[in-house]
């Protein structure tokens, strides 16, 4: 029986859509893997004793994608056996409790799939173009990743 | 990259320059704000005609001319010049008419 082609892909998509952890799952799912593993980020309703309405968020989107192949290219010479990447960044609103960013990796084994993940999503909060906003009742913050190293350590 | 044609020369006859100045060849470049910084600036983006060759901080001192407000960030932002990170400082910038500089805030994706 021939073998069909599993070229490693990167999917890689910003959107103002609510994010499927379905979709991105299926993504990288490939009969050569036993492991996807998943990251999502969520948006909490406090921040710092305030109440958050809920988050927004922009991406300089042209950018933020090519920083994201980047992190896949990284994460290829890193872990070479990873088969399939997946990133979904949503944008705009999101309500509390629903997914700001979805990161799914395959690899045959689950060690290089879970640490390519936690790869993944650190280098985004340090490098991706993409700014969150949380408004609370009264007003709003413009957040900054610690990961960040251009931001002010003091505020 | 200039063509034979346009050799460096003071003169206004270059295309993008400004009348206004003569000492250095000047060239429109896209300027994109982000996040806090198009709120100060009240923009999201805009054509600006700044010298070919910069440095990074001479690039914001003529943005901030612009823009006042901006100043309130100045310790806090980066550049994005053709879509690569550079700090306020030092940094010679060649730039070419159309490129995109990006005001780029403290990131928070994620």
């Amino acid at each position: 029986m021939e073998e069909s082609e599993d070229v490693p892909k990167d999917f890689i998509k910003l959107k103002a859509e609510k994010l499927s952890v379905d979709e991105v799952s299926e993504l990288v799912v490939s009969p050569y893997c036993g492991a996807v593993s998943l990251f999502i980020g969520t948006t909490r309703n406090n921040f710092e004793g305030k109440k958050v309405i809920h988050l927004e968020y922009e991406a300089y989107t042209s950018m933020a994608e090519t920083e994201i192949k980047k992190i896949c290219r990284d994460v290829r010479q890193k872990w070479p056996s990873v088969k399939h990447i997946a990133v979904h960044h949503r944008l705009g609103v999101v309500p509390i409790t629903e997914a700001s960013v979805i990161i799914a990796v395959s690899s045959p084994h689950r060690a290089e799939s879970l640490e390519a993940v936690m790869y993944c999503i650190n280098t985004l909060k340090a490098s991706v173009p993409i700014w969150k906003k949380e408004i609370y009742e009264d007003e709003y913050s413009w957040k900054e990743n610690k990961e960040c190293f251009w931001a002010n350590s003091e505020k | 990259r200039l063509s034979p044609r346009r050799r460096r020369r003071r003169g206004p006859a270059a295309e993008g320059s400004s009348p206004r100045d003569g000492d250095s060849m000047r060239c429109q470049v896209s300027v994109l704000y982000f996040a806090r910084s198009a709120e100060l600036a009240g923009l999201r983006c805009e054509t600006l005609s700044v010298p070919r060759e910069i440095t990074s901080l001479q690039l914001w001192e003529e943005i901030v001319k612009v823009h006042p407000r901006l100043a309130l960030i100045r310790d806090q932002v980066v550049f994005a010049v053709r879509q690569e990170y550079v700090l306020l400082g030092d940094q010679l910038l060649v730039l070419q008419p159309g490129d995109e500089v990006a005001i780029i805030p403290p990131i928070s994706g994620g």
